[in-house]
């Protein structure tokens, strides 16, 4: 803590904005594929199925549409949700990390007690420049905790600043 | 002091034990398979002569010889501020390892270990995923003077104050903190139950065996059938006012009691084997802790690697005004350190010695002084509410299935749910000092659990909807080495003030301090 850390100002940061657009190619992708699994179910279902009844028939691709919609306006619509309950803080202390829309979480990992840190990057995170922060303590609930869609070269920051920087730091 | 010191010579004696339970499963084997061997001339390999299997226990020799090798070349000895390991015949090691860095020096001393006076000792470090060194098997005198470097070292290390001129720490002069006359060993046998651990296997053989349905068919007369038509009969004899068969059931409550009472004396037998002469004295910052009838276990607890203290007592303990006291540490050394270890701080004490034992092992904490803060007021109706929906869960259900009779079971369940919920926030409670943090809980099963601030890794503010609702939070906090299952200091239903304020709190303080292991 010798000089004060650009990253370190103790104020609420929200994450890169870029993680919407991210999140929901993301989750457009996971839900895509989930459909089309209940889509190719559905099909084999009504090739299959004899003793359907006519109403059964037509209520399943009825059902998939309803459920598609859902999943399609979820995925479009989670992501700014999740950008507006999602903070963070880093100051000489430690990080304070608030995630969760209806359970919502705040929790602080103490510098002195981050035991390491990766900063990993997907594929979707690398065309966006973002990363996703872990940090890893000795604890057992909160052993790992991860904060994603930071822009990588303050996630990389971030991690210097909270990496014990010397023995008998933070006394 | 001889400067250089040998594994003692019944070292080669403990090996030929271990290659012998290792070779036995195979030897056992290859004995049943020689009788009918797969060579001679009828078997799958024709061209070899019958018994041949035999010849693999040849295997047996390198091993043993691997073992001559080890004791031979195998050399201690004490430097000034370390300890020197060398090993190995071909590929030579030495391993030098600084007194000061040394967590534990641990013995374990089985029946055979004892009778030629030595003991399996671990050396353990802070780091790496295993212990640093493994000595099998040292003169018991060697244990003893390897601790006493250790000890004397970490008394004369940086880490304490400049007031230890009094003199190298005696070794005598430890302190002790609880130890466990005959009764109070049998007792805490009786209070931890552990018969049932013994009864679960035993009745795993029995059922395997097919011997549970005989002795059940003789207890209640006969066979399986009829057997099953006696809990048909007590069902109508309570139901339908007909004749109980009462003198079946009493055998029956006799044979329950009995049964209980076998596995508390099973109970009392394993505390007088496992926790014999149980001892906990105070080295210094160290705790050791001394056990056992046949394996005698000799561990040492650093203070500061103990991360939470959890007290727990039952009814029958209040009653006689008794408690347990764990400890969980983690991590540091051992292979098992990944996994949490708690350990019998003691496994019976008095309540009324108990504040001088958390005294001795937390300097400066005080239960009695501890402020207790209650929970939120509107907590029960938080608490009940899951409750009275579970309820009302069962009795659909019951109505369901049994009908009428569903009123029945929400008599019973309704007035249990508001009594126990009531119970759970009243014995609910936190309290906090500078340097520790503190919930008890319970209401026939009480516990409490005490975190060093020091050794908090996280703190985390949780928020269900309902808690909003309520203006309410949880506050958890996250040690090293707290077990799934185990009590930990988790306050739910708090004002969401004051948990933000108590959330801040523990964070500032547990960033002020540093973390050691």
């Amino acid at each position: 803590m010798s000089e004060p850390d650009e990253v370190a100002d103790g104020l609420d940061h929200q994450l890169d904005p870029r993680v919407i657009p991210m999140q929901r190619i993301a989750g457009g992708i996971f839900m895509a594929v989930v459909m089309l699994v209940a889509l190719a179910g559905m099909i084999i279902v009504l090739l299959v199925g004899d003793d359907l009844a006519r109403w059964q028939r037509l209520l399943m691709p009825v059902g998939w549409l309803v459920l598609a919609a859902f999943a399609a306006l979820f995925a479009s619509r989670w992501p700014a949700i999740h950008y507006r309950h999602t903070a963070y803080r880093v100051d000489g202390r430690g990080i304070e990390i608030r995630q969760g829309v209806l359970w919502r979480v705040v929790i602080h990992v103490p510098r002195s007690r981050v035991q390491h840190i990766d900063v990993s990057q997907g594929p979707l995170e690398r065309r966006y420049g973002l990363g996703t922060l872990v940090l890893y303590t000795a604890g057992t609930d909160h052993a790992k905790v991860a904060l994603a869609g930071v822009e990588h070269g303050r996630a990389l920051r971030i991690r210097e600043h909270l990496l014990p920087s010397g023995a008998g730091d933070a006394v | 002091m001889p400067s250089e010191q040998r594994l003692h010579p019944a070292t080669l004696l403990f090996d030929l034990a271990g290659h012998i339970k290792r070779f036995a499963v195979p030897a056992i084997l290859v004995i049943v398979g020689a009788t009918r061997s797969s060579g001679g001339p009828g078997g799958s390999f024709g061209g070899i002569p019958a018994g041949w299997e035999v010849w693999l226990l040849v295997l047996f020799v390198p091993a043993m010889l691997v073992s001559v090798a080890r004791y031979l070349s195998f050399r201690l000895h004490y430097d000034d501020h370390e300890l020197v390991i060398r090993s190995g015949l071909v590929f030579r090691n030495v391993r030098h390892i600084p007194f000061a860095r040394i967590q534990n020096v641990d013995a374990v001393e089985n029946v055979f270990h004892r009778f030629f006076g030595v003991a399996e000792v671990r050396v353990e470090t802070g780091g790496g995923k295993e212990e640093e060194a493994r000595l099998r098997v040292l003169p018991r005198t060697a244990f003893d003077e390897m601790r006493r470097h250790v000890l004397r070292e970490r008394a004369a290390g940086p880490q304490v104050g400049p007031d230890d001129a009094t003199g190298p720490a005696p070794e005598a002069a430890g302190q002790t903190l609880v130890h466990l006359p005959l009764r109070e060993l049998l007792l805490c046998g009786f209070l931890e139950n552990k018969g049932m651990v013994l009864v679960g296997a035993a009745a795993g053989v029995i059922w395997e065996s097919g011997l549970g349905n005989r002795l059940m068919g003789q207890v209640f007369g006969g066979s399986d059938a009829l057997s099953r038509s006696f809990f048909r009969e007590v069902m109508r004899g309570i139901f339908d006012g007909g004749p109980l068969p009462l003198a079946r059931m009493g055998l029956g409550l006799a044979a329950v009691i009995a049964f209980l009472l076998i596995v508390r004396i099973l109970s009392m037998a394993w505390a007088l084997l496992r926790l014999y002469d149980f001892r906990l004295t105070r080295l210094d910052e160290d705790l050791r802790t001394e056990y056992g009838l046949l394996t005698r276990v000799t561990a040492t607890v650093p203070i500061r690697r103990v991360q939470t203290i959890t007290v727990r007592a039952g009814p029958l303990h209040r009653w006689l005004k008794r408690a347990t006291v764990h400890v969980e540490t983690a991590g540091g050394a051992g292979a098992k350190s990944a996994a949490p270890m708690r350990e019998w701080l003691a496994p019976l004490i008095r309540q009324e010695d108990l504040p001088a034992l958390l005294q001795g092992v937390l300097p400066g904490f005080d239960v009695a002084a501890m402020a207790w803060q209650p929970l939120h007021p509107r907590a029960f109706a938080r608490a009940v509410k899951p409750k009275l929906i579970l309820d009302a869960i069962v009795t659909l259900v019951a109505a369901a299935t049994i009908g009428w009779g569903a009123i029945g079971v929400a008599i019973l369940l309704l007035p249990w749910s508001i009594v126990s919920a009531r119970q759970y926030v009243k014995h609910l409670a936190w309290a906090e000092s500078d340097e520790m943090v503190v919930m008890r809980s319970g209401w026939i099963w009480q516990r409490m659990t005490v975190a060093r601030v020091n050794k908090i890794q996280a703190v985390a503010l949780h928020q269900s909807p309902f808690d909003r609702r309520a203006a309410m939070a949880r506050v958890r906090i996250d040690t090293a080495g707290a077990g799934e299952f185990a009590h930990r200091v988790d306050v739910p239903y708090l004002d969401s003030r004051v948990a933000r304020g108590l959330f801040e709190r523990l964070s500032a303080q547990a960033a002020n301090t540093a973390f050691r292991w």
